[in-house]
């Protein structure tokens, strides 16, 4: 039963046309990126940096190099807002729009309820990552050859790979992603979880997201970054050192894993004690 | 079928319901009246788990609902009064979806009960291009999918054209006859209460302020319609006499206790007061109803 409810739930989730503004945006942008990448001085600025470095260029500026520079600015500012919006639907639109109350007429606790819309939203969360990825990938391909991998991130990483090296980092990378993702749409979740409108708890979440990385940009708060959700957003790009650091990935990673259970939780909490009214 | 017993709601220190006590057996239609704000709403919430009560106990099919809710609601349906559903998907998608949440339902159940509201051939379309009838027939569909023993309808014609809403009243008889389910009826359409309705209870700021047979309030002794040239003289005399307690918008007599319409007719054609007509007037449970709710008048 639960999996025929969460069939359901991924019906609703994608048979909406909101759902895939965040698809579409990705698209624009990749395609701008991949022309402007191509047709102005950032190529040959990446070029010079390689070369500057003892590196061949040429043997760098590959499908997996360009995917990356694509994604970079992508998962910073565009996955927040998308991942939001759809987490800030998932239990508000329902109750403003009037089904929730036709929902809870019926049998179902509303713990499962939620529980199966929150599964749902981590589904779309990785979908979005995957096909983020995906059409990076496809998008560069269209232009630049497959070979080596060189990622640039100021402060995080400054690495060449192997191709088949840098295909098993870039996979990784978008596994990470997806933990990001799904930690952003919980946040959401959690505050749709309350008695407010589904714009009210997007803006909430980006709010929360926002705040939290300029506290982590504040150097007097240097010392705390750990407490900051958008330093472990960071895991991604770590990947991409080498040798990659496992332990500070995996560090990051619990705490992501552990704020999606607890916006999950309250948000849960929040619920049960709720009155649906019309 | 349906049992509340001292329930109470308070919403941030207002009492939205206060010590409401009902019980509706298995196969009756009982309606639910109250103005706006009266209670009606928040009662059905809490017969369906959706709002917390404050105080008191709400068993639905012998199960409490706040303890047992899956079993309480297991052979349930309910309508609200704005048929609403996921627009962008088809009348059976949304079937579909809404079952799951009772019980798996194979789709020649769905089909079966899409053809018994009549949206067959429709059932494809996306609910984005209903009609409002449609819609209630689709709501109606969705609460006849878990095979249910009670409907609980909370405005059910809100927002219907005449034709709609002798349809849905067709429909609810209709239920009760072929199906057998007991119907809680919420609705602000008095003379469909009257129609439907075998009990009822008048809910005026959270409160009952009565519970009953629709065919009692009916028969309750009630005001005798007087038709005469001179009401104003006829009304002085049948006072003078004894014979009337009261009279009520000049064509109204209230008989004194013991009297009869015989005598009142008798005394006026002996003072020369030609008598037009003289019936007693069947009480409308909408008489009922508004005399029922009316504010008290200014005391003189």
């Amino acid at each position: 039963m639960f999996l025929a409810q969460l069939k359901n739930e991924l019906w609703k989730l994608f048979g909406k046309k909101r759902t895939y503004i965040g698809f579409g945006a990705f698209l624009l942008a990749q395609s701008a990126m991949l022309l402007a990448f191509k047709y102005t001085r950032w190529q040959s600025d990446v070029e010079r940096l390689l070369n500057g470095n003892g590196y061949l260029a040429a043997e760098f500026i590959s499908v997996l190099t360009v995917s990356v520079v694509m994604l970079i600015p992508q998962i910073m500012l565009l996955m927040p807002l998308y991942a939001t919006l759809v987490g800030g639907d998932l239990a508000a639109k329902e109750a403003e729009d009037g089904t929730l109350r036709m929902i809870l007429s019926r049998p179902i606790s509303r713990l499962r309820l939620l529980f199966v819309k929150w599964t749902a939203g981590i589904i779309f969360a990785m979908v979005l990552v995957l096909a983020l990825g995906l059409t990076a990938m496809g998008f560069a391909s269209l232009m630049f050859p497959w070979k080596g991998m060189f990622v640039f991130a100021p402060g995080q990483a400054f690495s060449v790979f192997s191709a088949n090296e840098g295909l098993v980092r870039f996979i990784l990378s978008l596994l990470f992603m997806a933990v990001n993702a799904s930690a952003m749409v919980s946040v959401a979740f959690m505050f749709s979880c309350f008695n407010m409108k589904p714009a009210a708890a997007t803006i909430l979440a980006l709010s929360f997201l926002f705040v939290s990385m300029v506290m982590e940009n504040i150097p007097f708060f240097d010392r705390y970054e750990n407490w900051f959700i958008t330093h472990h957003f960071k895991c991604w790009l770590l990947i991409f050192k080498d040798p990659a650091p496992w332990l500070q990935i995996c560090q990051s990673e619990i705490i992501l894993f552990a704020v999606s259970a607890t916006a999950f939780i309250i948000g849960a909490m929040a619920f049960q004690v709720r009155d649906i009214k019309s | 079928m349906i049992e509340l017993r001292h329930v109470i709601k308070k919403f941030a220190g207002r009492t939205a319901v206060d010590d409401l006590s009902f019980t509706v057996s298995p196969g009756e239609i009982f309606g639910l009246l109250g103005h706006n704000g009266a209670g009606k709403s928040t009662a059905i919430g809490m017969m369906l788990g959706q709002v917390w009560p404050t105080g008191g106990e709400v068993k639905i099919c012998g199960h409490d609902v706040q303890a047992n809710r899956r079993a309480a609601l297991q052979r349930v349906g309910a309508i609200f009064e704005t048929p609403v559903f996921y627009d962008y998907l088809s009348g059976f998608r949304n079937l579909e979806i809404l079952s799951t949440y009772t019980a798996p339902t194979s789709p020649a159940r769905i089909r079966e009960v899409i053809a018994w509201v009549g949206l067959t051939g429709r059932e494809q379309s996306k609910v984005r291009t209903y009609s409002h009838g449609m819609r209630s027939r689709l709501a109606l569909a969705q609460a006849l999918l878990p095979r249910p023993e009670l409907l609980i309808l909370d405005e059910p014609s809100d927002g219907l054209d005449p034709e709609g809403i002798h349809e849905m009243r067709q429909t609810i008889l209709r239920l009760q006859r072929e199906l057998g389910l007991t119907i809680l009826l919420s609705s602000h359409l008095l003379n469909e209460v009257e129609q439907l309705c075998t009990r009822i209870a008048v809910l005026q700021r959270g409160q009952k302020v009565f519970e009953g047979n629709v065919a009692d309030v009916k028969a309750a002794r009630g005001k005798v319609a007087l038709k005469t040239a001179d009401f104003a003289n006829a009304a002085q005399l049948l006072r003078e006499r004894g014979l009337i307690t009261a009279t009520a918008e000049d064509r109204f007599i209230t008989l004194a206790e013991g009297r009869s319409t015989a005598e009142v007719t008798q005394t006026l054609v002996a003072a020369g007061i030609a008598v037009q007509g003289i019936w007693q007037h069947e009480q409308t449970v909408e008489d009922f109803y508004l005399n029922l709710i009316k504010p008290p008048g200014p005391k003189n």
